[in-house]
């Protein structure tokens, strides 16, 4: 028979919250195990980076060859936001190095969950060196 | 060196060179600022890692299998990459017998090429570089070819343990790190740590095509950033971030 250790609250509230974080990890990976491209829609998932400060929400998005013009930050609802910007020119996945498929990458599009709720009305936008920043000031 | 992790050489290795080592990290800097060497350089592969550590993955090049971790080799220098990341449970043998290997060879210093993450990197325009070492003479030898030197804080990963095995025995390391992206593959940094290699090694690059091809280079490692930050997250990466507590 095993005896377990007497722990404290916080002992307990850290193992609870380190058993999360592994899980949402692992759900993570599961999730992520498809390629980053669609050949029917000619689009690449860019990589994104989600901050929660405590007073905003900083949402990083990295769109290497994007038109800059061309970029959209689309609001799905009170927690989603959907990402569309046109590439500079067609890439032949070719160029990509996949040599086993044919077929072309010509926009980025991505969704992003917003972890928290946000004024999503107030949110801000800017473009610095192909880096699309996402400001979104935390409802309190 | 470990049963488990053999380096097979495919060629004559050159002796008392510089050994560099590049792993899949904050903004791929080594990786990226690798793959501008030895396209640079000319360098060759003469040696590759084996080992059954490693997840059964190999790289196909023109048809033909690589293993993920290889070395380059060119006049005075030894070069370690490696295009994906290395799982974080086996990074020690790994280095371990990567660092043993460069022992064997009598390299007379190891430079890890990494990069140090800051946040709103993309307001940063002049990116600062520094470097750790792993004793006083390499601390002092970095100090006099004028870089900045990282005086506190927490590293992690393979150049973590390339710093502690060499400071273990008394040979001269250091890494080098050039601020960068966390999250996104940064051409630019890449650029920085190679202005530095230059400093200490004098082994200059030109870096205006690294420049030039970054957007591309963004594009292309798209999927390796994605493997590699899921590697960093598991070994606790952003713990660099922290506010260091050295306990004297």
């Amino acid at each position: 028979m095993s005896i377990r250790k007497r722990q404290s609250i916080s002992d307990i509230i850290d193992e609870y919250f380190e058993d999360m974080e592994k899980w949402a990890e692992q759900v993570r990976e599961t999730l992520s195990e498809r390629p980053c491209w669609d050949l029917k829609t000619c689009a690449i998932e860019p990589l994104r980076e989600i901050t929660v400060t405590p007073t905003e929400v900083i949402v990083t998005v990295d769109l290497p060859y994007a038109k800059k013009e061309t970029v959209q930050v689309k609001v799905v609802n009170a927690t989603s936001l959907e990402i569309f910007a046109e590439m500079k020119k067609k890439i032949r996945l070719t160029e990509l190095g996949v040599t086993h498929r044919k077929g072309v990458i010509q926009r980025f599009h991505g969704w992003i969950r917003i972890p928290v709720t946000v004024n999503i009305d107030k949110m801000r936008v800017q473009n610095k060196k192909g880096i699309l920043e996402i400001k979104l000031p935390r409802k309190r | 060196m470990s049963e488990e992790v053999k380096i097979v050489e495919k060629k004559k290795i050159p002796t008392g060179a510089t050994l560099l080592f590049a792993f899949p990290d904050v903004g791929l800097v080594g990786v990226i600022a690798a793959s501008h060497l030895i396209d640079e350089l000319g360098l060759t592969e003469v040696a590759y890692l084996d080992s059954n550590l490693l997840p059964p993955l190999i790289v196909l090049h023109e048809g033909l299998p690589h293993s993920s971790i290889r070395i380059f080799a060119g006049q005075d220098t030894l070069l370690a990459v490696s295009e994906v990341p290395i799982p974080t449970d086996v990074i020690y043998p790994i280095m371990d017998a990567l660092i043993n290997w460069g022992k064997s060879k009598n390299v007379k210093m190891m430079i890890s090429l990494s990069g140090i993450p800051i946040q709103d990197r993309q307001d940063v325009t002049e990116l600062k570089s520094f470097a750790a070492a792993s004793n006083a003479e390499a601390l002092k030898t970095a100090q006099e070819k004028g870089l900045e030197i990282l005086t506190e804080g927490y590293m992690v990963g393979p150049q973590a343990v390339v710093l502690q095995r060499a400071a273990e025995a008394g040979s001269p390391a250091l890494t080098l790190l050039a601020q960068c992206f966390y999250n996104y593959p940064d051409p630019e940094a890449a650029a920085e740590v190679l202005k530095e290699l230059a400093k200490i090694t004098g082994l200059k690059v030109n870096v205006a095509k690294l420049l030039e091809k970054g957007e591309e280079i963004r594009l292309r490692a798209r999927d390796v950033m994605k493997r590699t930050q899921q590697e960093m997250s598991k070994m606790k990466k952003s713990q660099e971030y922290d506010i260091p507590m050295y306990v004297s």
